[in-house]
C-alpha cells in the first residue's frame, strides 16, 4: 500500500514537475482547492476553514473554487495522514489538523503516518492562548490568592490531551496548585453550565471559546500559558512560576503547539511557487477587511504567521531530549 | 411579556424573514428525508449564509429549516425501515412494521400529526419556561443527568419481550449497548477501549451508521427474501384513505401523544443527554401505555402508539433544547451548539439578555418553530398517500434505491468507508438478532445512553463521593426508575388474575 502511494506520489510529481519547468505562470483558473478539515463541522477549526475558504479565492491566481472537506476521526490523526500520504503535492489539497498532532507525533502515537517537518507548510491562521478562568463569585481575584487560600479548587475537564485538562494537570503536578479536575464532562460548554451551578469551580480552555463568559463576568482568567492574546498580556504565565528548568520545559513543551493554532499545510513534495502563492494568499486574505470583519463578529480572532516560522517552531518541539520528552508523557496523552 | 409574544410573530412575518423561512423550510425538508445527511451538518453548513441577515431572518432561516428535519425524518423511518435522521430510528420499529402491514398512509399520518403536536408542546414549553428556565436547568447536575440515564435504561424492561427469557435477553442486549458505547478513548485517564490499534475507532462508533445497519439491513434482507414489496400483497385501495386515519389516531391517543411531548421537552431542556435519548424514551413510554399482554405484544409488530410517542418526542426536544441555549449560551444539543455560532455572528450574546432585552427575538424563534412545523406537515399531507404507495411497488425496483441512500447515508456522517464497513457489519448484528428473536431496542437504548451514564457517574463520585446519592430529586429519579422496572411485571399479573378471574 505504501509502495503504491509513493508511486502515485512520485508519478503525479513528474507529471506536474515538467509544467513547472516551462516557468508558465501560475493559475488555479477552473479548478477547486479542497481544505481538509480534521473535525466535524461546527468546530473553531472548521468554522476559521470555512472563512478562509470563502475569502481565499480572491488572492490566488485564476481564483479557484476553495472549499471545505470534513474528514473527522482519532483527533485528526486521519485527516493529516490523508494530506501526507493519499493528496497528491499539486497544491489542491490543504489541510489543517489539531495542533497538537506535533506533540503526538513527539510522543510516537500509535498510528501517526506524518512527518510534521516534511509538510509543505503555509502556515498558522491564529494563536490560541489557553488561561485558567475561576468563578468571579469566588473570594479570590488572582493566582497568588488562589494558590495561598488552602482550599481545594475544583476543575471541569473533558479529558486527557484536551487543553481543560492538561493545563490545570500541569498547573497541579508541576506547580503545587491545590486542584481536584473532575473530567468526562461532554463538551466545554457543559463544563460552563457546571460553573453555572456551581457543581465546579473553575475551567481551562481557550481565550476564545472563555471570552463570553469572561465578557459577563461570570469567570474571570487568573493565568495564562505563553501564546499570547490581546486582553490578557498582564496575567502571569505559566512557565514562568516553574520551580525548576525541568518543569518550566514540560510546561513550554505543551504550550509550545498554541502559537501554531490553526495549522495549514499542504502535501510534502508540493512545488515551491504554489507554496509561496498560498502563503501570500493566506497572508492577504486574513487582512482582507471582510474577512476581518466577519470574524469578529463569529468572535474569532485570525493572524497569519508564515510556514517557516511554524515549521521552525514545529522543529523546535521535535528537537527536544529524551528526558524532557520521558517526562512530559508521564503526564501528556495526547487524546481528544 | 404578552407583548413581546406578538412582537415575536409581526417579526417573523415580514416578508423577508418569511421569505428565509420558507428557503429553511425546503432544505429542512430534503436533508430530513435523506439518510445520513443530518441537521447537524446542514446547519453548520448554513451558517456562513446569515452574515448579511438581521437576527430574526437568520433565526427563521435556520430554525425553520431545523424544526423539520425530524419531521420528514420520520418519512424515510416508516416508509424504508432506515432512519432518516439519528434522532427518528425508533420510528422505524412500529411505524415501518405499520407499512409493511399496509398501513404506510395511516402510519405517515400519525407520524406527521403526532410530530406537530410535538412541535407546539415543545414550543410552547419553552415559551412557558421562560420565566422559570435559569432555577430549573440549575437544578440537574450531574448526580441527577446520570439518574435521568438510570430511568432510560430501565425502560428496556418495557422494551424487552415479556417473560423472563425476553426481560434476559432485553437486559443482555442492553448490556451489549452499553458495552459497545465505551468503544473510544476514555475521557478519565486517555485509555483506549476495544480499539485494536485502529485509528478509526478511536474516536468511538457514530451512532448513524450503526443505526442504519442495525435496523436498514434486515429490512433490506427481508424484502429480497420475501420478494413482492414492502407492503406485501395486501389490498392497495386502502392507502389512499390512510393519512387521515393517522392523524385521528393522534388524537385518539391524544393525552399519550401529550406525554411523550413533554418527555421529548424534558430531555430536550437537559444539556447533556442529547437528540437521540428523547425517542427512545418515549417510545418505552408508549409500551407502557399497552393495557393487556395481547396490546403489549402488538409493539413492534405496527402498534401506532409506537409511532405517535417518538414521532412527538423528537419534535418536541427542539424547542425544550433551545432553553438552555437562549438562557445559558450552552447548547442543549449538538445542533444548538451550531446555532450558537449563529448568534455571535448575528451580534447577539446569549445568556440573560436574551429573556429581557431580546426577548421579541426570543418569541421569534418560538413563532417559527410553530410556523414551519405547521407548514411542512400541511404540505406533506398534499402527497402523503402517494409517498405511501412506494410501499406497494415491487422489491426489485426499490431495493437499488434503498441501497444506494443506505451506502450513501453512512458515509456522509464523516465520509470515511470505515463508516461503511461498521454499518454492514451491524447489518449482519442486526440480521441475527432479528432471526434469533432478540430485540434491537434495548442495544439500541444502551448505546445511546453508554456515555452519558459513564461520565456522569465519574463526574457525580469524583465531585460528591457518595452524597450525591442523597440528593432530592436524585432519589425522586431513583423511585421513578424502580417504578419503570416493575410496572410491566405488575401489569402482568394484574392482566393474569383477571383472565384468571373470567376462566
Amino acid at each position: 500500500m505504501r509502495n503504491a502511494l509513493a508511486f502515485i506520489a512520485a508519478f503525479t510529481l513528474l507529471a506536474v514537475a515538467p509544467r513547472a519547468g516551462v516557468a508558465q505562470p501560475l493559475s488555479f483558473e477552473g479548478k477547486t482547492i479542497t481544505i481538509v478539515c480534521g473535525f466535524k463541522a461546527g468546530g473553531g477549526y472548521d468554522r476559521t476553514a470555512r472563512i478562509l475558504a470563502r475569502h481565499l479565492p480572491k488572492y490566488l491566481p485564476g481564483t479557484p473554487n476553495v472549499i471545505v472537506q470534513n474528514m473527522p476521526g482519532a483527533n485528526s490523526i486521519t485527516a493529516a495522514n490523508h494530506v501526507y500520504n493519499v493528496a497528491k503535492p499539486d497544491g489542491l489539497t490543504i489541510g489543517t489538523f489539531n495542533r497538537n498532532l506535533v506533540l503526538a507525533q513527539l510522543t510516537n502515537v500509535r498510528g501517526v503516518k506524518f512527518d510534521q517537518t516534511k509538510f509543505a507548510w503555509i502556515g498558522s491562521a491564529a494563536s490560541e492562548s489557553t488561561v485558567l478562568a475561576i468563578r468571579s463569585d469566588l473570594p479570590y481575584k488572582t493566582f497568588d490568592d488562589l494558590k495561598k487560600s488552602g482550599k481545594t479548587l475544583v476543575i471541569g475537564a473533558t479529558g486527557p490531551g484536551a487543553n481543560t485538562y492538561d493545563f490545570p494537570l500541569l498547573l497541579k503536578e508541576l506547580l503545587g496548585v491545590d486542584l481536584k479536575i473532575v473530567s468526562g464532562y461532554s463538551s466545554s460548554s457543559d463544563i460552563m453550565l457546571a460553573i453555572e451551578r456551581k457543581e465546579v469551580d473553575a475551567r481551562a480552555g481557550s481565550y476564545t471559546s472563555l471570552r463570553p463568559f469572561i465578557d459577563r463576568n461570570l469567570v474571570h482568567p487568573v493565568i495564562r500559558a505563553k501564546a499570547i492574546e490581546a486582553g490578557i498580556e498582564q496575567l502571569p504565565v505559566d512557565e514562568n512560576l516553574a520551580p525548576n528548568a525541568r518543569a518550566r520545559a514540560v510546561m513550554a513543551l505543551r504550550s509550545a503547539p498554541e502559537v501554531v493554532g490553526r495549522p495549514y499545510v499542504m502535501t510534502p513534495g508540493t512545488p515551491d511557487d504554489i507554496v509561496k502563492a498560498m502563503r501570500d494568499a493566506f497572508s492577504k486574505a486574513i487582512k482582507d477587511p471582510e474577512l476581518v470583519a466577519e470574524a469578529k463578529k463569529g468572535k474569532m480572532e485570525l493572524e497569519f504567521m508564515p510556514g517557516d516560522e511554524a515549521l521552525r517552531i514545529v522543529k523546535e518541539v521535535l528537537a527536544q531530549p529524551k528526558e524532557i520528552v520521558d517526562d512530559f508523557r508521564k503526564y501528556i496523552k495526547f487524546g481528544e | 411579556m404578552i407583548d413581546a409574544l406578538l412582537e415575536g410573530l409581526l417579526l417573523v412575518l415580514q416578508w423577508k424573514a418569511f421569505a428565509f423561512m420558507l428557503l429553511g423550510i425546503a432544505l429542512g425538508f430534503w436533508v430530513g428525508l435523506l439518510p445520513g445527511l443530518g441537521g447537524v451538518t446542514t446547519l453548520a453548513l448554513m451558517l456562513p449564509f446569515i452574515y448579511a441577515m438581521s437576527p430574526v431572518e437568520g433565526f427563521a432561516f435556520l430554525l425553520g429549516m431545523h424544526s423539520v428535519v425530524a419531521t420528514t425524518g420520520d418519512i424515510t423511518s416508516v416508509l424504508f425501515g432506515i432512519p432518516g435522521e439519528g434522532t427518528t430510528a425508533a420510528t422505524i420499529l412500529d411505524g415501518h412494521a405499520m407499512a409493511k402491514k399496509g398501513q404506510a398512509g395511516r402510519a405517515l399520518g400519525a407520524a406527521l400529526a403526532s410530530s406537530l403536536v410535538g412541535a407546539l408542546v415543545g414550543a410552547l414549553a419553552l415559551a412557558l419556561a421562560i420565566p422559570v428556565v435559569r432555577p430549573l436547568v440549575l437544578a440537574f447536575g450531574s448526580p441527577e443527568l446520570f439518574m435521568i440515564a438510570i430511568v432510560g435504561i430501565a425502560f428496556i424492561a418495557s422494551l424487552s419481550a415479556q417473560g423472563a427469557r425476553g426481560m434476559l435477553r432485553g437486559f443482555l442486549a442492553g448490556g451489549l449497548g452499553l458495552m459497545v458505547a465505551t468503544i473510544g478513548q476514555d475521557p478519565q485517564a486517555g485509555v483506549a477501549r476495544y480499539t485494536f490499534d485502529s485509528l478509526y475507532l478511536w474516536s468511538g462508533l457514530d451512532l448513524v451508521p450503526v443505526l442504519i445497519g442495525i435496523f436498514a439491513i434486515p429490512e433490506i434482507v427481508d424484502l429480497i427474501v420475501r420478494g413482492g414489496s414492502i407492503a406485501g400483497e395486501m389490498p392497495g385501495g386502502r392507502l389512499n384513505q390512510g393519512a387521515l386515519e393517522g392523524v385521528k389516531d393522534t388524537f385518539r391517543h391524544f393525552w399519550l401523544t401529550i406525554r411523550c411531548s413533554l418527555i421529548g421537552t424534558f430531555i430536550g431542556i437537559m444539556p447533556g443527554l442529547g437528540g437521540a435519548v428523547a425517542q427512545w424514551l418515549a417510545y418505552g413510554h408508549a409500551v407502557q401505555s399497552a393495557r393487556t399482554v395481547e396490546e403489549r405484544e402488538g409493539f413492534g409488530k405496527g402498534d401506532v402508539r409506537g409511532v405517535l410517542g417518538p414521532g412527538a418526542a423528537n419534535n418536541s426536544k427542539e424547542g425544550g433544547a433551545l432553553i438552555p441555549t437562549v438562557a445559558f449560551g450552552v447548547p442543549g444539543s449538538s445542533s444548538m451548539a451550531i446555532l450558537l455560532g449563529g448568534f455571535f455572528l448575528l451580534g447577539l450574546v446569549p445568556g440573560p439578555d436574551m429573556l429581557t432585552t431580546h426577548l421579541a427575538v426570543t418569541f421569534s424563534m418560538v413563532w417559527t418553530i410553530v410556523l414551519s412545523n405547521v407548514i411542512t406537515v400541511v404540505a406533506c399531507f398534499l402527497f402523503l398517500n402517494h409517498l405511501a404507495r412506494l410501499t406497494v411497488v415491487r422489491g426489485h425496483f426499490l431495493v437499488p434505491v434503498i441501497l444506494v441512500l443506505v451506502f450513501i447515508g453512512s458515509y456522509t456522517a464523516n465520509n470515511h468507508y470505515g463508516d461503511v464497513v461498521l454499518m454492514l457489519f451491524f447489518g449482519v448484528v442486526g440480521y441475527l438478532m432479528v432471526a434469533g428473536g432478540w430485540p434491537r431496542a434495548p442495544f439500541v437504548l444502551g448505546l445511546v445512553l453508554g456515555k452519558i451514564v459513564e461520565n456522569n457517574l465519574y463526574i457525580s463520585v469524583a465531585r460528591y463521593e457518595f452524597a450525591w446519592l442523597t440528593r432530592p430529586i436524585v432519589l425522586v429519579l431513583l423511585a421513578l426508575a424502580v417504578a419503570v422496572i416493575l410496572y410491566p411485571l405488575i401489569q402482568a399479573r394484574r392482566s393474569r388474575s383477571r383472565s384468571n378471574a373470567h376462566a
